[in-house]
């Protein structure tokens, strides 16, 4: 065979053109998955199991939350109480809190009430600035 | 500036080199693969209620303690059911291990007050004081601070 036979060279890659579009695949995947798991909520210490601590009546406002979500307020002294809406708690304590920086907020909550209806008054109070807060249930 | 009829146009090559945009992407890729971590607790169907004064918890994630308090009442710590009851048991073991433990409470919105109630008895009969009610941040567009 006079003529050189041109060397067929068999080639042996895999192509790789497709490995940039499997990257970014895999990287939307991950993008769009990755969810960041925060810790957050509302921040209560509660009180140790021996710590009773004797309150003058007038520092306390009670704040008895309802089965059905009407909170009933009774300001310390005053036998006197009012149904109000869990919205209207914070410029409540705003108002109280100002005429009287001693004050601590009695939550009382019914035993039946929706946890929600207790976070709901705990935002307001936390959001209004309250830090003196006593969570416990209506007997 | 018409010189004669004929004009070359100039094609100026306008791309930007996006050789590199393999190397980028696989840059990212292994970044992604490597941070990101797993739960090691199981997601549990606790529906969290809102709150407006919702604030991030700076605590190193060994301090925190997940406890789930589903819609029936009961409780769940690192994926085992624990009767209410003993909850302190518990939590009492893991709170002297840890002082500087925070108890988070992911509690289902809907659940009645008194099984929220006994579990915060147990925590303080456990010692364990810092607790947190967690929430998600409230959407609340009408709330404007003047």
């Amino acid at each position: 065979m006079a003529l050189v036979r041109k060397k067929n060279r068999v080639t042996g890659e895999i192509p790789t053109a497709s490995m940039a579009d499997i990257a970014f695949l895999l990287l939307i995947f991950f993008l769009v998955t990755t969810v960041f798991d925060e810790e957050k909520g509302l921040q209560i210490v509660l009180p140790e199991p021996a710590e009773e601590v004797e309150v003058s009546q007038k520092n306390i406002l009670h704040i008895v939350i309802q089965a059905n979500g009407v909170v009933r307020l009774k300001r310390g002294e005053s036998p006197q109480e009012q149904l109000v809406q869990a919205g209207e708690l914070g410029n409540i304590w705003r108002l109280e809190y100002a005429q009287n920086d001693k004050l601590i907020a009695a939550v009382k909550t019914d035993p039946t009430a929706p946890y929600k209806f207790m976070i709901d008054v705990l935002d307001q109070l936390q959001d209004a600035g309250a830090e003196r807060i006593s969570l416990q249930i209506l007997e | 500036m018409m010189r004669g009829g004929f004009e070359r146009k100039s094609k100026a090559a306008s791309e930007i080199p996006s050789s590199s945009l393999a190397d980028m992407a696989f840059l990212l890729l292994i970044f992604f693969m490597v941070s990101t971590t797993f739960r090691k607790e199981k997601k549990r169907d606790v529906v969290i209620p809102e709150a407006a004064a919702t604030k991030k918890i700076e605590a190193p994630r060994k301090d925190i303690l997940h406890l789930f308090v589903e819609r029936d009442g009961s409780v769940f710590i690192n994926d085992a059911n624990v009767p209410i009851e003993q909850v302190s048991n518990v939590v009492g073991p893991m709170y002297m291990g840890n002082p500087s433990m925070i108890v988070v409470l992911r509690s289902d919105a809907e659940v009645p007050y008194r099984f929220v109630d006994a579990v915060t008895k147990e925590l303080q009969e456990a010692r364990a004081v810092r607790v947190t009610f967690y929430t998600n941040v409230e959407q609340r567009i009408t709330r404007q601070r003047r």
